[in-house]
């Protein structure tokens, strides 16, 4: 079998669930093609061992036990080990079409929620992505894993029935037709199973959900009260999807009985006919005994017709989902003929705000209305073109939304308050561009006076943070992205609010080494906070409305006697007034 | 509205207990005996299901021989009405038979699961706090579903498929025990092959759903970080990790798959060969004039028609492992023994006091190191010092959250630990980083602390935390579902909607750990006023991040190394001249 995944999962036709479907059977054809091949022998070696036992009983009668019996056992034997071996290639193969049309289908998906940007998480509910490879992908991917069987079930069919009607045409034609029967029949009651156990399935669903939120929220059932009013809820949900279950019981013992009783009255049909026949001299004892086999065993390819036309139904379902996800479009999509680079040392400029980050210095963003400010930093970055039209934000003249989007990330970093943290070996998921020393690791890990961190961590930098940093403390997370955001080590930083969760020792430590760190370097910090503002070398003031009002350091600004210095001070000063007479501070 | 949730910094999560083989056997033996009746039911009617079953093959090798000897139509007719009274009753009990198993499995299933609620929700206050609620989470989730296919069909299957097989070969003896001997060369390679493939499918198939569970996981982390993935331009990376997980699911499906080429082909072998062997064996009995043809004819239909069992039964021991191993996990959280007993003494006082306070996440490590602090009533105290100093700990001691290692912490002179919880509430309450909006109404959500609040209560409750105009104006009022999938709330309202249940919780002592830390600075500037509202009036301790906190607390404490180094009005500290002097200084200078 080919490893997989396969490095390139090409470009998928978007225009429809089928186009997706067949597009995908079409670059597996030839695994497609190899489970056809072992499935359509495998149910042909099956389909001859009626024929071969009811010979086998024939030449028993006839002749007794000689040569001509050990020969018909010798072609039961031979048709066994066809079975056998065919079993393994047609198992491996339809095995290995599951996985190259769920892997391909799960690739995209991954694919389009990494390129995207927040699009995807605009446009979706996360778990309708998730969903999508959870569940969809895999769905899909069942319909491949049956083609191969399918399509030897139904040349089986074909040929199994030819042999009947060509023996004895009534009895032929009662087994060839009265199969089929049998299955739609059975094909009626499918539909109204099928509906209750989709009402059971969401019963469930609501269930699953009911309980995952009860105990995500346990530290304040168990902190608050309310332990007997959830588990009293859920327990009545779970009747519901008792009673619900006992509903799709109702049903599915009646399809149950049924499968027995139909294909059962059919082979008591055959065994009348056939008998007759035989006593009639019609047939033989052992042609009786091949039809009577027939009637067991081709029901199995109309149950395998059965079984594919619901997972087809079912993969068209879940192709559709699929296409939900790679039809959203990026939120800053690379431009079609990038324009040249413009070279470093460039200014970068907000055009709505009149905010110019001046080459290799380190200034700070106070607006008396901290969002603003963010909203104004936030946008330097790119992050989202439709929104961000009506504000243009150019380096070195260029608008952002025309230069290569790759050469822009890695020139301009935008790193917001509360950065995600992936889950990772910490040393890693530091070092996002996969380039830094230790030394730069251990460089970066101080200057955001995250030490604490790698102690916190088994293992340190070598440890496995997990999923959104959950075992660390929210000024804990924030420090680590920080020092994520510095390793990034671009030419233009912004960080927005970095220190919005830590306390003031350990701000004070950060404030003076990540200017430290990038002294001579680009970096714009939105921050109120006169710690970190004592160490940059210009402070830029904007006015609540986000237009910039005066630019000067730190120290000129808090003596300055104007109008923009009261502003100032009325900025920065806020955490020193006395007004504040409660603990609200906690929360900032 | 995810729960965000962090244990406190310096602890690593503690995993909740899995059950043992012992204690798994006796949780289903106990399910087991409780529905013994119904069970014995069960077994019966599939019996006589599989019994009317062996009909079919039995009549066509009577008529093969009545045949050879000359028989009549009147007979071929008697045998078809027989068969047909055979495959009506076989359908007819079949039908009964599955209905009951069915309700069995869901009625079982539906006991399991709600005891496991009962007791996830009991679980110790200490224990939630330390061990995280993920954990819980996808015990709640993926391991109850993962029993759910087993407990509802696959008991019952393997019940049919055991009284089948056992069936069906008791009637090849009776039919004739000479011929039936030749279908036990089936039975070495199924043993031998079975044996070998349970041994090693329980990992490997544990293996396949957590490399698939990777996979979900990276698809999670990348939309839910999405923003930061484009920031960072971390893309690529993500893709090679997601190719990465792939590429484990691929050698897990390999693996497991390599089990399945071995036991099927042995299956397959075994299923093909004992016809065979019955016919061969049995036309040289018949040529010895010992059986009938008829006779091998029924046998070799019956070893062909236990084909289906066999594999059933093989497909479904391999479930019902990898159940066993979900179960272990889902019947673990009933070991968690109490960390409390109540020793009904009733506080005399609201005067929270700790003395000689040591606790040690780890034996030998202390956190704190014989910690004093008493509380004045209404007074608000601030604790400042640097990370990892403790007083995250000193919070959850001053709360009654875990039993200290060493010393006490008492409310009117009884211990915090020794006070129910459902009391120990109504005296302190500790307001985390952690916010989380129930799936329920918004009156649900704030009825927590008193299931009995009137809706008058409830507005009050929402208008002290300033969230009376959002609410009003839900669609419903409060009566707007909320929660996840319901009408979605902002960081900062579900904040507002925690702090409106202290409200209605009424405690005269908080302890406030980071309580904002979490939200974006945004959602957390616009939620003072809120978190003022709610402290009026009650004794506060403020584990604090900004010095202004401090500088506006009666009292501050500043803790390093898990001791109290200095404590004292912020006027009083400052003119001593100490650590904390040297920080507000700097802060000042600034």
């Amino acid at each position: 079998m080919r490893p997989l995944p396969l490095p390139d999962p090409g470009t998928p036709p978007l225009s429809s669930a089928a186009r997706l479907l067949t597009w995908q059977a079409w670059r597996q054809r030839d695994v497609l093609t190899k489970a056809i091949v072992a499935g359509s022998v495998s149910l042909m070696a099956s389909a001859a061992s009626p024929l071969l036992l009811g010979g086998a009983v024939d030449s028993g009668l006839a002749a007794g036990f000689g040569s001509e019996l050990l020969v018909w056992c010798g072609w039961m034997l031979v048709a066994a080990v066809t079975i056998v071996v065919s079993g393994v290639f047609s198992h491996t193969y339809d095995v290995e079409n599951w996985l190259r049309a769920s892997f391909s289908f799960t690739t995209l998906v991954g694919q389009k929620a990494t390129r995207s940007g927040h699009a995807v998480t605009k446009k979706l509910p996360t778990g309708e992505v998730v969903a999508a490879v959870a569940n969809d992908a895999l769905r899909a991917g069942d319909m491949f894993a049956m083609t191969g069987r399918f399509v030897g079930g139904v040349l089986a069919y074909v040929a199994a029935a030819g042999y009947l009607l060509w023996q004895d045409l009534t009895l032929g034609l009662v087994v060839a037709l009265g199969i089929p029967v049998v299955g739609g029949v059975l094909a009626l009651l499918v539909r109204p199973l099928q509906r209750r156990q989709q009402t059971h399935r969401e019963s469930v669903g609501r269930l699953t959900a009911l309980g995952s939120d009860t105990v995500a929220g346990l530290r304040i059932l168990r902190g608050i009260g309310g332990e007997d009013v959830f588990s009293g809820r859920y327990a009545r949900q779970s009747q519901e999807v008792r009673r619900r279950g006992v509903r799709v019981a109702g049903v599915q013992s009646v399809l149950d009985g049924l499968q027995v009783l139909l294909p059962g009255l059919l082979g008591a049909l055959v065994l009348w006919l056939g008998a007759r026949a035989v006593v009639r001299g019609d047939l033989t004892a052992g042609e009786l005994v091949t039809f009577y086999g027939y009637t067991a065993f081709l029901a199995w390819p109309v149950q395998m017709a059965t079984q594919m036309l619901q997972m087809t139904t079912n993969a068209l379902v879940s192709a559709r989902k699929i296409l939900g996800v790679l039809r959203v479009t990026e939120a800053t999509p690379q431009a079609d003929a990038p324009a040249a680079a413009p070279p470093s040392g460039s200014d970068l400029v907000d055009h709505a705000s009149g905010l110019t980050l001046r080459p290799g210095r380190v200034a700070a963003l106070v607006c008396p209305d901290p969002d603003v400010a963010a909203v104004v930093a936030t946008r330097l970055g790119r992050f989202d073109d439709e929104a961000e039209s009506g504000t243009p934000v150019t380096l070195g003249g260029v608008p952002l939304a025309a230069l290569d989007k790759e050469a822009l990330r890695h020139r301009v970093v935008v790193s917001e308050a509360t950065g995600h943290l992936f889950s990772g070996i910490l040393g890693e998921e530091l070092d996002a561009r996969g380039r830094a020393t230790e030394a730069e690791l251990t460089a970066a890990i101080l200057a955001a006076d995250a030490q604490d961190v790698l102690d916190s961590l088994p293992g340190g930098l070598a440890g496995e943070l997990p999923e959104k940093g959950r075992s660390l403390s929210g000024g804990q997370r924030q420090r680590v992205a920080l020092a994520r955001a510095l390793l990034t080590d671009p030419e233009i930083l912004v960080l927005v609010e970095p220190t919005s969760a830590v306390d003031a020792h350990t701000e004070a430590r950060i404030a003076e080494r990540v200017a430290a760190a990038r002294r001579g370097r680009t970096t714009l910090v939105v921050t109120a906070s006169p710690l970190v503002l004592d160490h940059v070398d210009d402070v830029v003031l904007l006015s609540p409305e986000g237009s910039v009002v005066t630019t000067g350091t730190h120290a000129d600004l808090l003596a300055r006697g104007d109008d923009a210095g009261t502003r100032y001070r009325a900025v920065v000063g806020r955490s020193l007034a006395d007004g504040h007479d409660t603990l609200e501070g906690a929360t900032r | 509205m995810s729960a965000a949730t962090a244990t406190a910094p310096g602890t690593t999560a503690k995993q909740l207990p899995i059950a043992d083989r012992h204690e798994v056997k006796r949780t289903v033996g106990r399910l087991f005996r409780s529905h013994r009746a119904q069970l014995a039911g069960i077994a019966v009617l599939h019996s006589v299901a599989a019994v009317a079953g062996l009909a079919g093959p039995f009549l066509m090798g009577r008529f093969i021989d009545e045949v050879t000897a000359g028989t009549t139509l009147a007979r071929v007719n008697q045998i078809a009405l027989i068969l047909v009274g055979a495959v009506v009753v076989q359908a007819v009990v079949t039908r009964f038979a599955q209905r009951l198993s069915m309700v069995f499995g869901e009625q079982v299933f539906a006991e399991l699961r709600e005891e496991f609620m009962h007791t996830a929700t009991r679980l110790p206050l200490s224990v939630v706090e330390k061990a995280g609620t993920g954990d819980l989470v996808a015990r709640t989730t993926n391991d109850v579903n993962k029993l759910q296919h087993a407990v509802r069909f696959g008991v019952p299957r393997v019940l049919v498929c055991v009284v089948t097989i056992g069936l069906t070969l008791v009637a090849s003896f009776l039919t004739d025990p000479l011929v039936a001997l030749a279908l036990l060369v089936g039975v070495p390679p199924i043993v031998v092959a079975v044996r070998w493939y349970l041994r090693r499918a329980t990992p490997g198939y544990l293996r396949e759903s957590a490399a698939y569970a990777t996979v979900n996981g990276t698809i999670t982390e990348a939309v839910e970080g999405a923003r930061t993935t484009d920031a960072l331009w971390l893309g690529s990376r993500l893709r090679r990790r997601l190719r990465g997980d792939l590429s484990e699911a691929f050698a897990a499906e390999s693996y497991t798959l390599g089990l399945r080429l071995r036991l099927i082909p042995a299956l397959d072998t075994a299923v093909a060969v004992a016809p065979v062997a019955a016919i061969v064996w049995g036309a040289w009995l018949v040529s010895q004039d010992v059986t009938t043809v008829g006779a091998v004819a029924t046998i070799a239909f019956y070893a062909h028609q236990m084909g289906g069992p066999v594999f059933d039964l093989v497909f479904w021991l391999d479930e019902l492992q990898v159940a066993a191993v979900a179960l272990a996990r889902v019947v673990g959280v009933g070991l968690v023994g109490p960390d409390r007993t109540a020793s009904g003494e009733v506080p005399a006082s609201d005067e929270v006091r700790a003395h000689e306070v040591r606790y040690a996440y780890r034996e030998g490590h202390d956190v704190l190191h014989g910690v004093s602090v008493d509380l004045r009533p209404g007074e608000r105290l601030a604790v400042v010092g640097p990370s990892g100093a403790g007083k995250s700990t000193l919070g959850r001691m001053l709360a009654g959250i875990h039993p200290p290692t060493g010393g006490t912490v008492t409310v009117g002179g009884v211990p915090l630990v020794d006070l129910p919880l459902e009391e120990l509430r109504g005296q302190v309450a500790l307001v985390t980083q952690e916010h989380h909006v129930f799936v329920g109404t918004l009156a649900e959500n704030l009825q927590l602390a008193d299931t009995g609040a009137s809706e008058e209560a409830l507005w009050e409750a929402l208008e002290a935390v300033d969230a009376r105009g959002w609410a009003a104006a839900l669609p419903s009022g409060l009566a707007t579902e909320v929660g996840s999938g319901g009408h979605p709330l902002s960081p900062a309202q579900a904040q507002q909607v925690a702090l409106a249940r202290l409200v209605l919780l009424d405690p005269h002592t908080l302890v406030l750990d980071e309580a904002t830390s979490l939200l974006d600075p945004r959602a957390a500037r616009h939620l003072e006023r809120s978190l003022n509202a709610v402290l009026t009036g009650r004794t506060v301790v403020a584990i604090a991040h900004r010095l202004h906190t401090a500088h506006d607390a009666d009292r501050v404490a500043v803790v390093d190394g898990g001791r109290i180094t200095e404590i004292g009005p912020h006027d009083e500290l400052v003119a001593a001249g100490g650590e904390y002097a040297r920080l507000w200084r700097s802060w000042q200078a600034g």
